[in-house]
């Protein structure tokens, strides 16, 4: 019963914000603002978002989430304009936002990130700025710099080569190079790509393939991954020296749509985790009860297999509305893990939700939540969520 | 070879019975009729009249009930006729698209020459999916091919974030499509953003601050599928465990630390440890600490990086008591007494 510390807390989060003159706006300056409490943790987040519809080079957006665990927190996730050269030859993003192109995962930056873009299918992309701390805090002499130069050829494949260059406290934290395709050989088959070279311990670092056809009411997706974790992680840890030890999944992906308004999913693959050998599957039908899938109920059942790692896990889900403005859902779970253990065998969970939308505007909802876990044997949990969307035109 | 036929009998009377929620047997709806139209010979500017010089902010042209009265005289219902005849979806669908695309049907019309059906292919259909035009349909004639490679989608689409278009010649995003979401943008990132905006990707990855927040705010949304749904506090450990490295796509190092801590499961917490019984042992192997750290190491460094390396130095310094950390396959390029974070160990030299 120890979770159940109802230390209520609401967050009122609001404000307004004005990116550009009222009167150049045609396009209508949306905001929406969001604020959930917890009775566990309680967290906020604030989206406010601005595009301009008369002067389409230009639009700015933010995202920013304040909240309180013990301690008031509060972040920026994004801050950036993007201005956009006539015609789609080129943007220009500054500000906070996230990077991932090409091979390069994502990475928050404080910086700019431009592209250029060629009609005969050529585009160049650089970016530089400082790798975002969490909590505003700053360190020094962090630094990230990169970009790729890719080739469209003939509307059928894209060939791109990326770079990446990061420092921590001025020290090379990551350097890589990657390449990345994406094809359409033929029209039924979809081809994808990406792998990262690290250059500081001389590895892949991930490697990602995926083939993919549609039949009928199927599609089905072969892929495999490969990540090495000591190379994903900065040169200037520690645990960046233990050896390579990748992990390794080689699988696919089958859905089929097997009735207008039943989808299945099935998804499995086996792996290789330093040499230790397993596999996981998962498979997934959701029914809609309704023409447009206002009502759905959806079963899932999951098997994790490898040695460090062995679970199994059902999940149903049933959500249907209860007229124009009112929709009630519930979420039931139980994850068991193989083997008794002392933080207990099962661990079941269940919510029950009510969500209002009134029309455009505003939208609030509720849930309770409860359930087991490795720490506590039971703890319960409030959820209430305010939003309220404006447009301004 | 009964039992089989039992159990297809069985089948074949579950589908059946289930037609109708599995959507093979529709439900009745009032569509349109514009086929009957069609085939009567009424032309569509007769009821959609003006349709024809209307230009990109002019009102739409639905009929109302005195266009339907001036043919059908005596009406069998005193209420208007758009209340059955007509789905709002389709109604929402030309209003979305009259603010969201540049399009006169004026300049249209000389080169349509007055055949409306062209591009309105599904009018003629019995059950029509969409009376608007798809975007396939305008390649027909506007190929576009130029602005398809420089990202140039503001020729025609105003705000194509919020124009909630589906296209079905693009990706769709159907399957396992949180693991295949990262492969796909890695070549078109520019053309994920087309539709999805900057926060759409923060929401997840940025600067590894948000606890699985996305997913905490559409608590009520439980079709979502994901990573963090249900009860993953439940089995988050188990997840990471399964798939290695996979969290520090969106969490940074502090993420775990800031939780931990907060549970009071964290190095210097007087809570228990999270390390299983034999994790650390002074006899020969060291204990499981050592095996998993290498599969793994990413969770050693969420709650033992920075500072925290001391605890590993102290061992595994060169002529400590815990020998070479290093294992198979370990390169790297850097200078051992100069570098971190090799200095740390063999800097005493």
């Amino acid at each position: 019963m120890g979770g159940t510390n109802a230390r209520l807390a609401w967050l009122f989060v609001g404000g307004s914000v004005a990116f550009f003159s009222r009167q150049a706006l045609g396009e209508p300056l949306r905001l929406r603002a969001d604020a959930i409490a917890e009775a566990r943790a309680p967290a906020g987040l604030v989206v406010l978002q601005g595009q301009d519809r008369k002067y389409p080079w230009v639009d700015a957006e933010a995202l920013v989430w304040a909240g309180a665990r013990t301690d008031p927190t509060a972040d920026v996730l994004v801050l950036s304009v993007k201005l956009r050269a006539p015609r789609g030859w080129g943007d220009l993003r500054l500000g906070r936002f996230v990077v991932s192109t090409g091979a390069i995962r994502p990475l928050a930056i404080d910086g700019f990130s431009a592209i250029a873009r060629a009609p005969w299918g050529l585009s160049a992309e650089a970016f530089s700025g400082f790798p975002v701390v969490p909590r505003m805090a700053t360190t020094g002499y962090d630094q990230a710099s990169g970009g790729r130069l890719a080739q469209t050829i003939t509307s059928r494949a894209t060939l791109g080569v990326s770079y990446l260059d990061q420092r921590s406290h001025g020290r090379l934290a990551d350097q890589e190079i990657g390449a990345d395709l994406a094809a359409v050989p033929a029209p039924f088959l979809d081809l994808a790509a990406r792998g990262a070279y690290d250059l500081l311990s001389s590895g892949v670092a991930d490697g990602l393939i995926s083939g993919s056809t549609r039949f009928g009411q199927f599609r089905v997706e072969l892929f495999g991954t490969h990540r090495s974790p000591s190379r994903l992680l900065p040169a200037t840890s520690l645990f960046s020296v233990l050896g390579d030890f990748p992990s390794q999944v080689l699988g696919g992906t089958v859905r089929w749509a097997a009735a207008p308004r039943l989808d299945l999913l099935l998804t499995g693959g086996g792996q290789d985790i330093g040499g230790e050998l397993g596999g996981y599957a998962t498979m997934r039908g959701t029914l809609r009860l309704d023409e447009h899938g206002a009502g759905t109920v959806g079963l899932e059942v999951r098997r994790q297999d490898v040695p460090s790692s062995r679970w199994t896990g059902v999940r149903v889900t049933a959500s249907e509305p209860l007229g124009p403005y009112l929709r009630v859902s519930t979420e039931i779970e139980v994850a068991a893990a193989d083997g008794r253990s002392d933080r207990g065998a099962a661990w079941p969970w269940v919510l029950a939700a009510l969500a209002w939308r009134p029309g455009k505007g505003w939208e609030a909802a509720g849930a309770v939540e409860a359930g087991s876990t490795p720490r506590y044997r039971f703890e319960w949990n409030g959820l209430v969520r305010l939003a309220r969307t404006l447009e301004i035109p | 070879m009964s039992d089989r036929f039992s159990i297809l009998l069985a089948l074949a009377l579950c589908v059946g019975a289930c037609a109708g929620v599995l959507g093979i047997r529709r439900e009745p709806s009032h569509a349109f009729e514009h086929r009957a139209h069609v085939l009567k010979g009424v032309g569509c500017l007769s009821c959609h009249e003006g349709i024809a010089t209307a230009g990109d902010s002019d009102p739409m042209h639905f009929p109302r009930t005195a266009d339907c009265v001036k043919c059908h005289t005596k009406p069998h219902d005193e209420r208007r006729c758009e209340n059955c005849h007509g789905e709002t979806h389709v109604r929402g669908s030309a209003e979305l698209a009259r603010r969201h695309l540049r399009f006169e049907h004026r300049t249209h019309m000389p080169s349509a020459q007055g055949d409306c059906v062209r591009c309105h292919v599904e009018v003629g259909l019995e059950r029509p999916e969409a009376l608007r035009p798809k975007m396939a349909v305008c390649f027909g004639c506007h190929q576009h091919e130029d602005q398809w490679r420089t990202r140039d989608c503001d020729g025609c689409h105003v705000d194509l974030a919020a124009e909630q278009t589906l296209p079905s010649s693009h990706l769709v995003h159907d399957g396992d499509w949180g693991r295949e979401h990262g492969l796909r943008a890695a070549s078109a990132r520019d053309l994920c953003a087309s539709c999805h905006s900057e926060r759409y990707c923060a929401g997840c990855h940025g600067v590894g601050v948000v606890p699985a927040l996305p997913g905490r705010l559409a608590f009520d949304s439980v079709r979502l599928s994901g990573l963090h749904r249900a009860g993953f506090r439940a089995r988050h450990s188990l997840e990471a465990r399964a798939q290695p490295g996979l969290c520090m796509t969106c969490h940074s190092e502090r993420s775990c630390l800031d939780c931990h801590a907060a549970l009071e499961v964290a190095p210097g917490s007087a809570a228990r440890s999270p390390h299983p019984p034999g994790w650390l042992s002074t006899s020969r192997g060291g204990g499981q600490h050592g095996p998993q750290a290498r599969l793994d190491p990413m969770s050693c460094a969420s709650c033992h990086g920075g500072a925290g390396e001391k605890l590993c130095v102290d061992c595994h310094r060169v002529g400590g008591p815990g020998g070479n950390p290093h294992g198979h396959g370990f390169s790297s390029t850097k200078d051992k007494l100069v570098d971190l974070p090799c200095r740390l160990c063999h800097g005493g030299l």
